[in-house]
């Protein structure tokens, strides 16, 4: 069978999201476990509300995290076996013409679920470190120091059923992308050309049209980058702009979850746009496009999706704070006022475009490193 | 003129082309006659400005191809150079008419539309090459090769994809072009029936060129064998 366990460890993207999803989920979720039995030993009003809204929020930034990146990972997970499905079609063809049904191949697509099964591994065995240092910094003060518990239940929610979960959804999605005719899988297309009436406006240059060819070819793409550049924006502003609501190591984990969840994502992205373009790339060269046109044809499209990325971001890491201060911590006393970190918006900003550029550059580079004659050896 | 004088390539320590020389005048039609792994397609990659050679020297027209940096040989290839391949190579997402547009926005040919009626193709301007035969997309290949009027056409098993009909009304439409537009021709292919067809073949064996013979008299397309 062409599936193999190699296959699973490339799906890198989606075990960086599973171990920060799940990192995040562990220490929350075992926070809100192990204050539950505290709440009879309170006996102030104020120490009650001061409970209430750590209770809340352990199970905002759960359901958010964990349900926002759960999505994120599934979204990822199908992004991957649909390209693994389209580079291999020809496989998958002969396979389905020895006489293997759609079922038989599908089940082996289980093998991805690996990728999610480590990725939640290593989040649970991360957020599980970290929980003595996350109680401290989320600890309330009138309430007894609060005991770290290994929770078997959480063990079980966050790494074995979202690895059998996301293999039943890779099995389910193969099983479905697989119903084409054998012919076609076997001339390396899984998707039927929708024969779309053209659109006649404005003749394009070849460039501009390119350009957009490239984004509307592969849509998935385009929320990816948004997506990289959306966690970059929020989560760093976020962490930057948290120093006076909760401790500062919290702040920095936001940060470092959302640049490293930006970076993978974003190295997914356009190493996947680029393989993709891999042969349009070479003949463009071939015919004479020098290496700027070809960067900006293939990678140019995708800044006003990076920069809409980034300000929705922006807009959410500002409107998540407002909700934390102003309904989950509405009843605390002394809680900072928070208004929008202009600082750290520009400061966030620059540190983004210059992120961009570099990302951009290196890709530039292995652009130019395309030859037509490597396309021609692979014939 | 195109001139090749000792040229050698390897790749990974094998040596494709062992000092290979030769002459293409302007406006001649050339075949390089070869089985697989003669180092015939080597020999186009480098005289096309493709990839350099390891020693020796490439010019064209007073030009050194053999000096040139990346960016130098992409204005050359830009300038002086049409391809035609045996795979076509066509961008797969884009219509009949993007193809072709992409070499003709290059010399500013406004004119495009006009080489893809003549190929046949008007009326499959908006299609997608997944949506048309073999011969089809190869004569999509040619008018994108043809729509930035190339001074030389390098020609890689241009037939080699397709049956002997098509493979004959192809090469019977590319030879008329030449004819009429007078570009240097240099084709490469393992079916010494096309031979026939060309004012010059030059046969090559293991990197090495073993004869050059010009033809008196020119076959066309539907007179050689297949």
């Amino acid at each position: 069978m062409v599936i193999s366990l190699k296959d699973s460890l490339k799906l890198i993207g989606v075990s960086v999201v599973c171990v920060c999803a799940v990192f995040v989920c562990t220490f929350m979720l075992s926070f809100y476990i192990d204050i539950l039995p505290l709440e009879d030993t309170i006996t102030d009003e104020y120490t009650r509300v001061l409970y209430d809204a750590q209770k809340a929020t352990a199970q905002v930034c759960a359901v958010i995290t964990g349900g926002v990146l759960g999505i994120i990972a599934v979204v990822m997970l199908i992004f991957y076996i649909k390209l693994y499905i389209d580079s291999h079609a020809k496989q998958l063809g002969i396979i389905k013409a020895t006489g293997y049904s759609n079922i038989r191949i599908a089940a082996k697509f289980w093998v991805f679920g690996l990728s999610v099964f480590i990725g939640c591994a290593l989040g649970f065995i991360g957020g599980y470190a970290s929980t003595p240092i996350i109680y401290e910094g989320l600890r309330i003060e009138g309430i007894s120091e609060i005991a770290v518990h290994f929770h078997v239940e959480l063990l079980f929610g966050l790494v074995f059923a979202p690895a059998v979960i996301f293999s039943c959804i890779a099995c389910g999605y193969a099983y479905f992308a697989l119903r084409c005719p054998v012919m076609q899988l076997m001339r390396g297309k899984t998707a039927k050309i929708k024969d779309k009436p053209q659109k006649t406006g404005k003749d394009k240059s070849f460039l501009k049209e390119m350009c957009l060819k490239t984004i509307f070819s592969k849509k998935s793409i385009v929320f990816f980058v948004a997506f990289a550049c959306f966690c970059f924006g929020s989560m760093m502003q976020m962490g930057l702009s948290m120093e006076n609501l909760t401790s500062a190591t919290m702040g920095y984990m936001i940060l470092i979850i959302g640049v490293v969840l930006a970076v993978v994502t974003m190295f997914m992205a356009v190493t996947t746009l680029i393989n993709s373009n891999f042969k349009n790339i070479s003949i463009m060269k071939a015919c004479g496009y020098s290496l700027k046109d070809c960067a900006l044809a293939v990678l140019g499209g995708y800044v006003p999706f990076a920069l809409l990325g980034f300000g929705l971001g922006t807009a959410y890491q500002f409107g998540l704070l407002q909700i934390m201060i102003n309904i989950v911590f509405a009843d605390v006393g002394e809680v900072p006022e928070y208004t929008f970190n202009v600082p750290v918006f520009f400061l966030t900003l620059g540190i983004f475009i210059v992120c961009y550029a570099v990302v951009m550059a290196y890709y530039t580079l292995r652009i130019n490193r395309i030859s037509v004659k490597e396309v021609m050896l692979e014939n | 003129m195109l001139k090749a004088e000792n040229v050698t390539k390897s790749y990974n320590g094998a040596e494709v082309l062992k000092s290979v020389s030769l002459e293409v005048k302007d406006g001649e039609f050339v075949v390089i006659l070869g089985a697989s792994g003669s180092g015939k397609s080597t020999l186009l990659s480098v005289l096309s400005g493709l990839e350099h050679a390891d020693s020796g020297n490439v010019e064209y027209n007073g030009e050194n191809l053999t000096h040139m940096n990346d960016k130098q040989l992409t204005d050359f290839r830009k300038r002086e150079v049409g391809f035609i391949f045996q795979q076509y190579y066509l961008l797969s997402h884009m219509s009949v008419e993007n193809n072709v547009k992409m070499c003709a926005d290059l010399v500013k040919n406004k004119d495009f539309k006009k080489i893809i009626s003549a190929v046949g193709l008007e009326d499959k301007l908006k299609s997608k090459p997944s949506q048309l035969s073999g011969g089809e997309q190869q004569r999509v290949c040619i008018a994108r090769a043809l729509a930035k009027n190339p001074n030389i056409l390098f020609l890689d098993e241009p037939t080699g994809a397709l049956d002997e009909k098509t493979g004959r009304e192809v090469l019977d439409y590319i030879v008329r072009l030449h004819k009429t537009q007078g570009f240097t021709m240099i084709m490469v292919t393992h079916n010494a029936n096309i031979a026939d067809m060309a004012q010059t073949v030059i046969k090559m064996n293991s990197g090495v060129i073993t004869e050059t013979h010009s033809n008196s008299s020119q076959k066309t397309a539907y007179e050689i064998g297949w």
